[in-house]
């Protein structure tokens, strides 16, 4: 055991001896973590677009020169023609709804897909309901984890957006991206009174098969359709989704200006409190020097000092971050695409190592001063 | 050979372009189990060679030699681990650690040393009886009265079973009836345990219980009854 842990004691009721102080500045770095947590969770949202086999190995197929997905429209037998294209595995016609073109913390985004493809095309655990209910139900829907926290949805309740209502036959878990989705049948969403959409589909995810090179089968889908009465315009999942979110990405980047913000702050915090606490115990470190105490080790006390204030601040800002992104399913999207706040054990890592670095460079300048101190000159003063 | 021998020792400060020397060339050897006191008009220089010989403070010229070992060539982290074995300091104002209990206080210095929590304890205890103050193990400082808050410090100065055990006005800050208690206490430890106890003190009571009574004078020791001439030929 380091020798050090005998010395926890002293450190830990010289931390309680100034409780009022040492309270305010744990919480200061709380809630400095908590928003750093948070501007990371979009961060990694948006990494989770572009991130992953999904994202590489799918294609997307959109009309061209469209951007809102409510503005795509391609004849459904398009599928038939992309599926007999060499490197073509799999084609999934896909109908898109939502409630919202523009960016919004609240985007429901509705996928028909046919209900063969469902299960072969989506990596779906259900958490609540059963597929049977889904397969049986013509308005039957799967709905995302996240968008089941944000709307308060549970297995069996009817849920209504414009003129789509269905009646939520299960809620699944998956990646961060997929749980903000809400699945419905595709003749379904076709059929809705108002969308009047039958015989078109949105988009097509095109699966590649093994060894097919994206881009060229990009090139080739687009080529197929140049001259017809429907232009495509085909890119992978991942770059698809990236220019669906373009406009956020510029505001996520000036979010994390205020990341790094917060790591400044809390090291002005700390910094403060733990010069205000070797300040008040000049003579005390002297004292302890006195009775043979090296600089190494008020230097070490020092810094212990800062690190657990800084730590337990941490500690607490990540812990309340982590609890409040996994269970309210925030996001931000646009044009049918969402970044999921995601809460994950490297942001957690982040942020913890964060707090030590902030803690431990905090302590450095008055652990420093502590431990060069002058003895005598230290026990006259007051 | 002595216990603590002070050799040609010269403290000198430079304010501006005046100098101020509290010590020239100072001679003293301190035998093992003695009681010194240490008198003189304030700003003499007192608490500068106490603070040499306690190894916190270095003098311009000259050298501490304590049981042997010559502290003034010392690096201050070898330094900092002598204190810890070799010195106890008795402060002026007790100095206690006012977060921690008597008991904890008295266990800083061993914290530093190789030693169980079973071997601290035992010491702990030994040295808590020894000033009487056992059963106030858990006060706190602001618990305990100006005196008893003395004995804690001098239990402090004394678990590690330090060579040399110094204070610096030790009664300074008590009243009649404390500086008594402690003055015997001083005695007892002198007595019982042979500690090796260096005392300066401005007040004749306190001298009183030294077996030798040293002054400073002018930054020069001198030897009570001894006229420093007749040191001086004993020495040559
Ligand atoms: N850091 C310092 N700088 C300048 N002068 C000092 C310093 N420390 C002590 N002195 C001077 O040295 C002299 C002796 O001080 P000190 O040993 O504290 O005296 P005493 O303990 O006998 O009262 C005094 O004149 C004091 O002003
Ligand atoms: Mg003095």
């Amino acid at each position: 055991m380091p020798r050090f842990i005998r010395f926890l004691p002293y450190v830990l009721k010289s931390l309680w001896r100034h409780r009022a102080r040492t309270a305010l500045t744990v919480s200061g770095a709380a809630v400095a973590l908590f928003v750093f947590c948070f501007v990371g969770s979009v961060q990694e949202g948006l990494a989770g677009l572009t991130r992953g086999q999904q994202a590489e190995r799918t294609l997307v197929v959109f009309q061209a020169n469209r951007f809102c997905p409510s503005t795509s429209r391609l004849p459904q037998d398009y599928g038939r023609t992309i599926a007999k294209l060499p490197g073509v595995a799999d084609v999934v016609p896909i109908k898109v709804f939502m409630n919202n073109c523009r960016a919004s913390l609240d985007l429901v985004v509705f996928h028909g897909l046919p209900q063969d493809k469902l299960r072969s095309a989506r990596d779906l655990k259900l958490v609540a309901g059963d597929w049977g209910e889904f397969e049986k139900r013509q308005d039957g829907a799967l709905v995302g984890r996240a968008v089941a926290q944000r709307r308060g949805l549970a297995s069996g309740s009817k849920f209504t957006i414009g003129e789509v209502t269905v009646t939520v036959a299960g809620v699944f878990a998956s990646s961060a991206t997929e749980e903000n989705y809400i699945y419905t049948h595709l003749d379904f969403l076709q059929r809705t009174r108002g969308l009047n959409s039958v015989g078109t589909v949105t988009q097509f995810d095109v699966k590649l098969a093994e060894g097919a090179e994206p881009q060229a089968v990009a090139k080739a889908i687009d080529e197929q359709f140049r001259g017809g009465p429907i232009v495509t315009d085909t890119r992978s999942k991942g770059v698809f989704q990236a220019k669906a979110v373009g406009d956020l990405v510029e505001l996520i980047g000036f979010a994390n200006y205020l990341g790094y913000a917060c790591v400044g702050l809390v090291l002005a915090l700390v910094a403060t409190t733990t010069v205000m606490a070797v300040q008040d115990r000049v003579r005390e470190h002297a004292v302890l020097q006195t009775l043979g105490f090296s600089c190494y080790r008020i230097f070490s006390l020092v810094m212990t000092e800062s690190l657990i204030v800084s730590l337990v601040g941490g500690v607490l800002g990540i812990g309340l971050a982590i609890v409040v992104l996994s269970f309210s399913g925030m996001a931000v999207g646009t044009e049918g695409v969402n970044i999921a706040f995601t809460a994950s054990v490297g942001l957690a890592g982040t942020g913890l190592a964060v707090s030590a670095a902030v803690g431990m460079l905090a302590g450095l300048v008055p652990a420093w001063q502590a431990a060069r101190a002058e003895i005598v000159a230290s026990l006259r003063h007051v | 050979m002595p216990l603590v021998e002070v050799r040609a020792l010269t403290k000198e400060y430079s304010k501006g372009d005046q100098k101020i020397t509290p010590l020239k060339d100072a001679h003293l050897d301190v035998e093992r189990g003695d009681l010194v006191s240490l008198m003189g008009a304030s700003g003499s220089g007192k608490s500068t060679l106490l603070n040499m010989i306690a190894g916190i403070d270095r003098p311009t010229t000259g050298n501490v030699v304590v049981d042997g070992t010559d502290i003034t060539r010392m690096s201050r982290s070898k330094l900092a681990a002598w204190r810890a074995q070799h010195v106890g300091y008795i402060f002026q104002m007790h100095n206690l650690i006012p977060v921690l209990t008597a008991y904890e206080n008295v266990e800083m210095p061993l914290l530093l040393l190789p030693l169980s929590s079973a071997e601290r304890r035992k010491r702990i205890e030994i040295a808590l009886d020894a000033v009487g103050l056992a059963d106030r193990a858990d006060h706190y400082p602001r618990q305990l009265s100006g005196g008893q808050e003395q004995r804690v410090g001098i239990a402090r100065a004394i678990v590690a079973d330090p060579a040399v055990v110094v204070g610096d006005e030790p009664t300074g800050d008590l009243d009649a009836e404390s500086t008594e208690q402690i003055l015997l206490l001083l005695q007892r430890l002198n007595k019982e345990l042979g500690t090796t106890l260096i005392i300066v003190t401005h007040d004749p009571k306190t001298a009183a219980i030294a077996r030798r009574r040293i002054r400073l004078e002018k930054g020069e020791l001198v030897e009570a009854g001894a006229p420093i001439l007749k040191r001086e030929l004993q020495r040559a």
